[in-house]
């Protein structure tokens, strides 16, 4: 069995999935960091994945993209952190639920 | 004297006056109106200069442009420039000058003149003396720019702007609620016959939009002589009526004429200028402008000529029995107006236009006499007056000019061209002659009245000073009554000069080919002197100063005597045939206030109202329901977006399955 497109994509799939799941279920917002960060893995995957089994002749788009999207990837959970440290020190809790402001 | 030239009028020339020269009549009192309203504010003294001159110059150039009309025998010129397009809709800028115009032109500037000279001694220290200037060159502007249109959409901006300042003028003295009232009710009053005047536009354009609007086309496409568009009679009445009920509004012909009273609110000079001589003048020459519209309908010619006929002799009759020294001579104008729609209705084009000519001087003399009167006893009540022949001999002469010229006695102005109406009504309508000869009757007794009450007997001391009154500007003492400074009596006496000497024009019919050369057909609509005629209306006249004598002066029978036999009709005159009422208790208390102004009420309020707040309360409702769904959880949101989009994914598969 050789390995395709499709497997790749597959598990891909599989991970995006397992990311948004624990993005909307997790309590704590550390959690849901970690999931975002799944899902955004999951997306770089793809697009690798879509990258090698170009029929371009330079195949390079997509794994710059994905180089792009770790960087963003970084800075987002750097200030995602940060904002997570900064609730934590006013609201003394990280729990989601508890953090429901936009609801005036 | 060119009018008397002695060559006989084969075809009409054309007149070589150039473009320029007409472009400057109209812009001269514009200049004069531009300045006034920049400086008129900082330098009131200026003002009346500036009008002097602006209308001057204009006066100037209207004089050579109708003794260069005359040289060509009032032939046509035009120049028209094309202002805008847009489609089919074709509309043009331009002058045109023919034998009316010119004549029109003369009247105007000159009557305009000369009240402007008036007005410097009657409006001297009034507070709004800048304003006042203004306005009347902006009206000596608009209504010399309706005479000189050369199509009808011009026309209907001028005609429309004359209006405006009509509404100005009348609410002069706007802080008097009763001059406020009468401009609002002579702008709404005129505006119902404008709205025939629109629609009569309107018609034309659907019916002949190759024309443009052009005068001179208008009346080739009513005569039937436009290629393949030979008008139905329908069209042409119904042409002919809307452009009646605009003459009708403006001249104040019945059932219309109930604003032109009130209008007296206005300073006298401004109803000597605009309701005795030009404006109101306006709607018989606008008749006379399409008179071939009104020579294809004989419908609309009835019309025209009954309805004449109706308002000279309500408005005589009125004339009859008011006290108010200015409102006889407004309920006169109603008449004389009258007197020319009937005129016009009964084919007499040159005889309706010659006594326009001759009724602008007399009137505007006997409009301003009646200011000079009122500018030294402080009213216009003519119970207060009387005597007034010794303190005022100059006003006083002139004005029995003025009033024997109307009542029309040899060989003053009036004679010549009220006789020319009543041959015509002789010679076509025997009914109409019978209403003439009354209503000629009833002019000679009401206007010697007014002299009578006025100028003979004793002076009963006129109305006292009101010194809390800020707006009165009134000089000098109403118990010593004393004439006018020259500037008031000089236009006086140089308005006696054609109110005598202007009906001598008409002699040898030069008058009659002179402006006849106007329309695009001579048919000799013009009358002819006769003698019968001549001594029918003099004697009736005669009589009818002879009543008044008898009455008035020698009181072999009392007023109150005949006031007391002809009672019911004494109080339906008094009441002006109730007709005010009919229109304030029915039309705008009945019809706008209780009908129409409900139904839009409970339009606004059920309708437009309903909508807003309906809005509103839908609004209110879907939020709240909505509201329970926005817990402020991230999560429950990220849910909602992944459904969201999980449904989207699978409706675009069911739409295009692979």
């Amino acid at each position: 069995m050789t390995i395709g497109l499709e497997h790749f994509l597959t598990v891909s799939a599989l991970v995006f999935c397992i990311g948004l799941a624990i993005a909307l279920s997790k309590r704590n917002a550390i959690g849901v960091l970690m999931g975002v960060e799944l899902m955004l893995n999951a997306v770089n995957l793809t697009l690798v994945a879509f990258s090698r089994f170009s029929i371009s002749e330079r195949p390079i788009t997509g794994q710059t993209f994905a180089v792009f999207i770790i960087t963003v990837a970084a800075a987002e959970a750097a200030v995602a952190l940060a904002l997570a440290v900064s609730v934590y020190r006013n609201r003394e809790t990280v729990d989601v639920d508890q953090i429901n402001l936009l609801r005036s | 004297m060119p009018f008397l030239a002695e060559e006989a009028h084969a075809a009409a020339g054309t007149p070589s006056i150039g473009e320029p020269m007409l472009w400057a009549i109209l812009v001269a009192p514009l200049v004069a109106w531009a300045l006034i309203a920049a400086y008129g504010r900082k330098f009131p003294t200026i003002a009346g200069y500036l009008a002097l001159a602006g209308v001057g110059a204009a006066c100037l150039l209207s004089y050579y442009t109708l003794f260069n009309v005359m040289d060509a025998d009032g032939g046509i010129r035009q120049y028209t420039h094309e202002w805008f397009s847009a489609g089919s809709l074709t509309v043009n800028l331009g002058v045109r000058v023919d034998g009316l115009t010119a004549v029109m032109l003369v009247v105007v500037t000159t009557v305009s003149l000369l009240v402007q000279l008036y007005s410097t001694g009657y409006m001297d220290g009034d507070h709004g003396e800048g304003r006042y200037f203004a306005h009347m060159c902006l009206f000596t502007f608009s209504m010399l720019g309706l005479v000189l249109a050369d199509n009808l959409f011009q026309i209907f901006i001028f005609w429309e702007l004359v209006g405006l300042c009509s509404y100005l003028l009348i609410g002069f003295w706007f802080h008097k609620p009763s001059a406020a009232a009468a401009a609002k009710k002579a702008f709404i009053v005129t505006r119902i016959g404008d709205l025939g005047l629109l629609a009569a536009l309107l018609l034309i354009f659907r019916e002949v939009p190759e024309a443009a609007f052009d005068i001179a086309e208008i009346q080739h496409w009513a005569g039937g002589h436009l290629e393949g568009n030979v008008p139905t009679t329908t069209v042409v009445t119904l042409f002919a009526l809307g452009i009646f009920a605009g003459a009708a509004g403006k001249s104040a012909q019945f059932p219309l004429h109930v604003w032109l009273p009130d209008a007296m609110e206005g300073p006298t000079p401004v109803s000597a200028l605009i309701h005795a001589a030009t404006m109101v003048a306006a709607g018989v020459y606008l008749v006379a402008r399409f008179f071939p519209v009104f020579e294809a309908s004989g419908d609309a010619r009835d019309v025209v000529a009954w309805i004449g006929a109706i308002t000279a002799i309500v408005a005589a009759t009125i004339a009859l029995v008011q006290t108010d020294f200015k409102r006889v001579m407004a309920y006169s104008t109603v008449s004389q107006l009258g007197y020319m729609m009937m005129a016009l209705g009964l084919l007499g084009y040159v005889a309706a236009i010659f006594h326009l000519f001759t009724h602008a001087f007399f009137k505007a003399l006997l409009f301003l006499g009646s200011g000079s009167v009122n500018h030294s006893t402080n009213t216009f009540d003519m119970r207060k007056m009387g005597g007034l022949k010794e303190f005022m001999p100059i006003t006083f002469w002139t004005f029995l000019i003025g009033s024997l010229s109307l009542a029309g006695i040899f060989p003053l102005a009036g004679f010549w061209s009220k006789d020319e109406i009543l041959l015509d009504a002789w010679r076509e309508n025997r009914a109409l002659w019978v209403i003439g000869l009354c209503v000629a009757f009833m002019t000679a007794f009401y206007m010697f009245r007014a002299i009578f009450l006025t100028f003979f007997g004793t002076y009963k001391g006129g109305e006292p000073v009101d010194h809390h009154d800020e707006d009165s500007h009134f000089h000098g003492d109403p118990a010593h009554p004393h004439e006018s400074p020259w500037v008031m009596t000089l236009p006086l006496v140089l308005l006696a000069v054609p109110a005598i000497a202007a009906g001598w024009l008409a002699y040898d019919h030069m008058f009659k080919d002179f402006i006849e050369a106007a329309l695009p057909e001579v048919h000799g609509h013009g009358s002819t002197f006769e003698i019968g005629i001549a001594i029918s209306s003099s004697v009736v006249a005669l009589a009818g100063i002879g009543a008044a004598y008898a009455i008035y002066m020698k009181k072999w029978v009392t007023s109150e005597s005949i006031r007391a036999t002809f009672a019911p009709f004494a109080i339906i005159f008094e009441n002006k045939y109730y007709l005010d009422r009919l229109y304030e208790d029915l039309f705008v208390t009945r019809i706008m206030q209780g009908g129409w102004n409900r139904l839009l009420q409970a339009n606004d309020k059920y309708v437009v109202d309903g909508i807003v707040n309906g809005s509103g309360r839908l609004a209110r409702e879907a939020s709240s329901r909505l509201r329970v769904i926005q817990t402020g959880q991230v999560q429950g949101y990220g849910l909602g977006i992944v459904a969201g989009i999980l449904v989207i994914v699978v409706a675009v598969y069911a739409a295009n399955p692979l």
